[in-house]
């Protein structure tokens, strides 16, 4: 059983992880994980294992995309197993391309002592999590 | 859309794993069909492919059915949120088709619960859609 209440699953993955990444802060994206977090990108299998490489992975997302929107959210938050399933839209825009690309995802965030221990992506189209 | 949903914890892991995924992988369709409303909806989100209404729901699965030998389902790690009648499932899909090749996905789907049956069902999938 969490500590922390039903909205805290809410609030960290929009107000905090998904906030942050919108808005190129690394420091609040970061502050999300656990040193040894693992983000596993499941529909390329793409592993990205501790707190460097997901911080490595964010590095080349940023510097890649004019603009990153995470939106049109429905969570499925258990406070019980300190987990949270979220269902979102996702656009990017590449500096590169200036093409506009849309996703729908789906994530799996698990929890301990308040911050992510492990993540699991699923994109509808080519990874951008690479 | 939010919808009310009569069931609580215990209900929704029953109806997500044993009233529907024991029943697809026993092959039997109308206890699979029943965990549906008329007009639910089964979104294979990865690869956008929308089944709307229980009878195209039902060729979907007949066809599913027919295509593989062996159908398992395993490994799930539930997450429940009862308050809002959704549930979230991870898990492996093992299929087996009738040449004996075998396909292994790693999938979560999410469902939304309207009474006490699925309204709307969410897939994401590691692989390639077999639910065409």
């Amino acid at each position: 059983m969490s500590d922390q209440p039903y909205e805290y699953y809410v609030d960290i993955v929009t107000k905090r992880y998904f906030h942050g990444i919108d808005n190129g802060d690394m420091d609040l994206v970061m502050g999300c994980f656990h040193s040894d977090a693992s983000l596993r990108e499941m529909s390329s299998n793409t592993l990205h294992d501790g707190y460097d490489a997901i911080k490595e992975m964010f590095v080349a997302l940023f510097a890649a995309h004019s603009r990153i929107w995470h939106g049109n959210f429905v969570h499925t938050a258990d406070t019980r197993e300190c987990a949270i399933c979220s269902q979102f839209s996702v656009e990017v825009t590449s500096i590169e391309t200036h093409e506009l690309v849309r996703y729908e995802s789906g994530n799996r965030f698990y929890l301990e002592d308040g911050k992510f221990r492990s993540v699991f992506v699923y994109m509808s189209g080519e990874t951008l999590l690479k | 859309m939010q919808y009310q949903s009569t069931l609580d914890r215990n209900a929704l892991v029953d109806l997500a794993l044993n009233k529907y995924f024991a029943n697809v992988d026993n092959k039997n369709l109308a206890a699979v069909l029943d965990c549906f409303h008329d007009n639910a909806m089964i979104t294979v989100q990865t690869s956008f492919t929308l089944h709307e209404g229980k009878e195209n729901i039902k060729r979907m699965f007949v066809d599913f059915m027919d295509g593989f030998d062996v159908i398992i389902h395993r490994d799930f790690t539930c997450t429940v949120d009862e308050g809002n009648g959704r549930i979230a499932a991870s898990f492996v899909a093992e299929l087996t088709d009738p040449q004996g090749n075998k396909t292994f996905l790693e999938n979560t789907n999410f469902w939304r619960v309207r009474g006490d049956k699925f309204q709307e069902v969410y897939i994401y999938m590691s692989g390639e859609n077999p639910l065409v």
